[in-house]
């Protein structure tokens, strides 16, 4: 009798250059323990420099290979239909010269862009309203109210992006996390739906016939 | 006469109707308040914080269409702009974040780990930035 082993595909893993990836590496496997033991120890691939950022390595060609190896499986297969490897190129690491540039890019971009938000929407004509709103006076440069209002746009923008609450709310994402979230996913999505298209290319996974690849 | 005071009303309401429903559609995209209640867990009073923008935002409506002078002591002025500081830093960041801009940015330069150093560039950019415009761009 044929036994019955069931297979989860991760959605997505990275894996560096050169590596072999296994079975277990691609998939949630549950089963009888002897079987899962060597199943799980089965080479799948084996990244190579032509495969450059991302692999896809799709749900057929591992079930194949699987069936190659042990005919008599029986793979009851739920979740997605192929996983993306993200091959991490070996962590050039940045160059401080390169994070001092992108800082001051940033920064520089930022001042500017707040200055020109301000001139916009005519903030000056606004705080001095606002000052003679409260105060009376009328006043040219409200410095009283605008300094105050420059530290609380960082403090806001920094409110945003959480940290100050942290250790209260750990368990919920911060908004920057959710977004790079979902960006990765994108990718995958991506990746997935356009490297193994199946009406293009043969049955088997470009990866296993690198001639056809490019 | 009555007519045309009649009319100019009508004006003026449809005017505020569109302005008051822009501005509410343009606070519920960006998500500010979702993420204050988040940080503060204060999930029950959502409808006091509709009626804090609404109030805001008439107030404010008010102040500016009418020279309306107060007779407050000039420290009054810092937490006002405090909290005007941090509500446009929050619409600043609501809007970096709905344009993607961070995670395409730390993909791209292999930054996703301490991808806080470059928020921080940005919130030291707007701190000082703001700074010299108020206290130098402007006397120019």
């Amino acid at each position: 009798m044929p036994q019955k082993i069931y297979m989860q595909l991760y959605a997505g893993i990275t894996a560096q250059e050169g590596q072999d990836i296994y079975l277990k590496d691609v998939a949630r496997l549950e089963g009888e323990e002897n079987e899962l033991a060597s199943l799980m120890n089965l080479r799948l691939y084996r990244l190579s420099r032509k495969d450059k950022t991302h692999v896809v390595l799709d749900l057929l060609t591992i079930l194949r290979e699987i069936h190659t190896e042990y005919p008599d499986i029986d793979l009851v297969v739920i979740g997605p239909e192929q996983t993306v490897v993200e091959i991490e190129i070996k962590k050039k690491v940045i160059s401080p010269l390169m994070l001092v540039f992108v800082w001051f890019l940033l920064f520089i971009g930022a001042a500017l862009a707040i200055m020109n938000f301000h001139e916009d929407v005519s903030m000056l004509q606004v705080h001095q309203k606002l000052y003679a709103l409260i105060t009376g006076t009328e006043l040219e440069q409200p410095l009283l109210l605008q300094i105050p209002y420059s530290i609380g746009l960082g403090l806001g923008m920094i409110l945003f992006f959480n940290h100050v609450f942290k250790k209260r709310i750990n368990e919920e994402p911060s908004p920057l996390e959710i977004e790079m979230f979902h960006y990765q996913k994108d990718i995958e999505k991506y990746i997935s739906d356009t490297e193994s298209d199946r009406s293009s290319k043969s049955w088997q996974s470009k990866h296993y016939s690198q001639s056809s690849s490019d | 006469m009555a007519v045309e005071a009649l009319f100019a009303v009508f004006i003026g309401l449809s005017g505020g109707l569109a302005v008051g429903s822009g501005f509410v559609a343009f606070i519920s995209v960006l998500g500010i308040i979702p993420r204050l209640v988040q940080l503060t867990r204060t999930d029950k009073a959502i409808q006091a914080y509709e009626t804090a923008v609404i109030t805001g935002a008439v107030i404010g409506s008010i102040a500016t269409l009418h020279d309306i002078k107060g007779a407050f002591p000039e420290i009054f002025t810092i937490p006002v702009g405090l909290f005007a500081g941090m509500f446009v830093g929050m619409l600043a960041a609501a809007l970096t974040e709905v344009l993607n801009v961070f995670p395409i940015l730390a993909r791209r330069i292999g930054m996703e780990k301490n991808i806080m150093v470059l928020v921080m560039a940005i919130v030291a950019g707007k701190i000082l930035g703001s700074l010299f415009h108020w206290i130098f761009f402007v006397t120019y």
